[in-house]
């Protein structure tokens, strides 16, 4: 075995200039091709990212028809049977979040305009997603805050600021009317656009007072210790609720919409990274093809001393083998520290681009993945490539004609 | 004298020329344990094939061929390979050595895909690189031997494993006249010192008095065989 080792080592080195274009070219497809995905799942995670943190969370806990119904009638009794099933994958839950939200019509003395009222736990909304960075001007809420917080957006639209007063209008639970006067408190710079202009915050007690729904909330929002383990803690809760009341879902559950439309996306990208492959793929080919070519009076020779077949072919596949690995090892050794690069300097974006992702209040610039399985799935895919065209010479192998490839 | 060779009326033809080629017809010879033996004729008589038939790489049209008793043109090709590895040495005309080894790793090639015990190996590798005159080229790559020194190598890993006998198709055919008699000087000592049996074909006139028996092949016949004459002679 040693000597076959030996022999495939020693055949990469004998044309030294051949080999090292072929492991080059393995090597820059490898990192085109995590470059490419990097990028693409840098985009993606980035908005999955904002989504989970800002708004859908992990899990949530819903009444059972809000998904399909979101209405304030449909909302979740926050009692001690849910108390007691975060109780019990209390090692699971780093926290809770409770929110009331509804529609709600705000007024001035010469402006109404309808918007989403946001009862919220000041200090977990907090834990969760920072929102007190957001704050731009006057205080927070805090907790059982009889105040309002207002989207800067909204506040400009209205044409208030902090100490003026709003009345606010709506539909409370069960057909009841729910109004009151408010005083802002604070204004935050939500930045996307849609949502900026129609957001209003109120403390969670305040919000079910205004409502009258008593201890309701429209969602529950779990985030889990561990997030990788999302899908198993949805699991536990799924199997401890009602299910003729309560509802489970995920983030993926709950942003299937557009995950649906990323997936879409990824087919352009696949095309490309075919594309890569391909070329990898005719690269290896090639040089596989002249090695066996080159060499067939050799081939003759070995067999007429007696080598096997099966023992020369192992030769030809170790090479492939060689040069593939060669090509992945190093394609990822470089691609380590360009991606991280990337990761930590993601590209600037100009122009209208850069305006529409700074609309929606990222950063205007091209965000790159660190996920490991990038790596790891592109050498696993250009091995798996590096394999079948090793199968190749096996076959040829097979198939010589000892008398005729010693003419 | 124990037969290591023996054919009878081994015959090839070629149908793949316009005419049927009879390129060995109806041969019928043996040959003995620590026999010397040169095949001469003119090119296109039949030597390569007839050397490639009891060598086991080619199949014959008819007859038979007996190696040690054993009918050989019957086997299968697996089997044919592991005969070859453990029984027959071979010579070629050129494209002797595999590039990528060093001579000594050359000589050693056939002992080691027979899974001769490493010690053993290096030791006959070495002994059998002294015996042809290269002690000094034991790690050169073939690409850095003359030719001469490039058929010694593959004369000493023939014999190296002990073969029951070595084939040697034309072997100085590429080699200018000093290194061809220094060759066939080695051949002949060790076709001696060994016991091994040694049948070398070739179309040159200087070395055919070197062998001790000379069979000479005319269109793939066997038009004379003479043993022992010009040695004995001088
Ligand atoms: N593969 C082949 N196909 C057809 N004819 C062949 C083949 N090999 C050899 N021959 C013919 O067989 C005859 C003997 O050839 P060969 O054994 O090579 O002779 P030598 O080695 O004495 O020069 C020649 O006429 C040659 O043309
Ligand atoms: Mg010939």
């Amino acid at each position: 075995m040693k000597i076959l080792l030996i022999l495939a080592w020693r055949n990469l080195w004998r044309n030294r200039k051949r080999t090292l274009i072929t492991v080059s070219s393995v090597l820059f497809a490898v990192l085109l091709a995590t470059l490419f995905v990097s990028m693409e799942k840098g985009s993606y995670e980035r908005l999955i990212d904002s989504m989970v943190r800002y708004s859908t969370g992990y899990i949530q806990i819903q009444d059972v028809l809000f998904d399909e119904e979101p209405s304030i009638d449909h909302t979740l009794l926050f009692d001690e049977e849910i108390e007691a099933i975060l109780k019990k994958n209390d090692e699971q839950i780093a926290f809770h979040v409770p929110r009331l939200q509804n529609f709600v019509l705000v007024a001035t003395e010469n402006n109404t305009r309808g918007s989403i009222l946001n009862g919220i736990d000041p200090e977990l909304e907090i834990r969760m997603n920072d929102l007190n960075e957001d704050l731009v001007k006057g205080e927070f809420l805090k907790p059982d805050d009889n105040g309002l917080m207002l989207a800067e957006g909204l506040a400009g639209i209205l044409n208030v600021t902090v100490g003026d007063t709003l009345v606010l209008l709506g539909q409370g639970f069960h057909g009841s009317t729910a109004a009151g006067t408010y005083p802002v408190k604070g204004i935050v710079d939500l930045k996307i656009p849609e949502i900026n202009n129609n957001t209003i915050y109120m403390s969670l007690s305040e919000a079910q007072w205004f409502y009258g729904t008593g201890n309701r909330v429209t969602s529950l929002i779990i985030m889990p210790e561990n997030p990788a383990r999302t899908q198993q803690l949805a699991e536990n809760l799924r199997m401890m609720i009602d299910p003729e009341w309560h509802r489970v879902l995920t983030w993926e559950e709950l942003l299937e919409d557009l995950l649906n439309l990323m997936k879409f996306d990824v087919a352009g990208t696949m095309i490309m990274m075919m594309i890569l492959y391909i070329i990898i793929a005719f690269g290896l080919f090639g040089t596989i093809l002249t090695m066996l070519i080159e060499r067939r009076k050799e081939f003759a020779l070995l067999f007429s001393l007696g080598m096997k077949r099966a023992q020369v072919a192992i030769v030809c596949f170790f090479e492939a083998l060689f040069i593939s690995m060669a090509g992945v090892v190093l394609g990822i050794i470089i691609s380590i520290p360009v991606v991280a690069w990337f990761y930590h300097h993601p590209i600037p974006l100009s122009g209208d681009m850069a305006e529409a992702i700074a609309d929606y209040g990222f950063e205007p610039v091209l965000p790159f993945s660190a996920d490991p399985n990038i790596f790891l799935n592109q050498a696993l895919i250009v091995l798996i490539i590096s394999f079948l065209i090793g199968l190749f010479p096996v076959y040829k192998v097979f198939r010589i004609h000892i008398m005729e490839a010693k003419k | 004298m124990k037969t290591v060779i023996k054919t009878t009326n081994l015959q090839k033809i070629y149908n793949n020329s316009v005419a049927p080629v009879k390129a060995v017809n109806d041969i019928s010879l043996e040959f003995k344990e620590g026999e010397f033996t040169a095949i001469v004729g003119p090119s296109g008589s039949g030597k390569t094939t007839f050397l490639n038939l009891i060598g086991g790489l080619d199949k014959p049209t008819g007859g038979e061929i007996f190696i040690d008793g054993t009918e050989i043109s019957t086997m299968k090709e697996s089997e044919l390979f592991d005969f070859r590895l453990r029984n027959i040495g071979f010579v070629f005309q050129s494209y002797n050595l595999i590039p990528v080894l060093t001579a000594k790793e050359n000589v050693s090639f056939i002992m080691l895909l027979q899974k001769r015990p490493k010690a053993e190996m290096e030791k006959r590798a070495t002994e059998m690189l002294e015996q042809v005159g290269l002690s000094d080229k034991l790690n050169s790559r073939p690409n850095q031997l003359s030719g001469g020194q490039q058929q010694r190598v593959a004369v000493a890993r023939a014999l190296a494993s002990k073969p029951k006998f070595v084939l040697a198709d034309e072997p100085t055919a590429n080699l200018d006249t000093e290194s061809a008699f220094n060759l066939l000087d080695i051949m002949e000592k060790l076709n001696k010192e060994e016991n091994i049996t040694l049948i070398f074909s070739t179309h040159d006139q200087r070395v055919i008095e070197r062998a001790g028996r000379v069979i000479t092949l005319v269109d793939g016949r066997v038009s004379e065989d003479e043993v022992g004459s010009s040695r004995f002679e001088v």
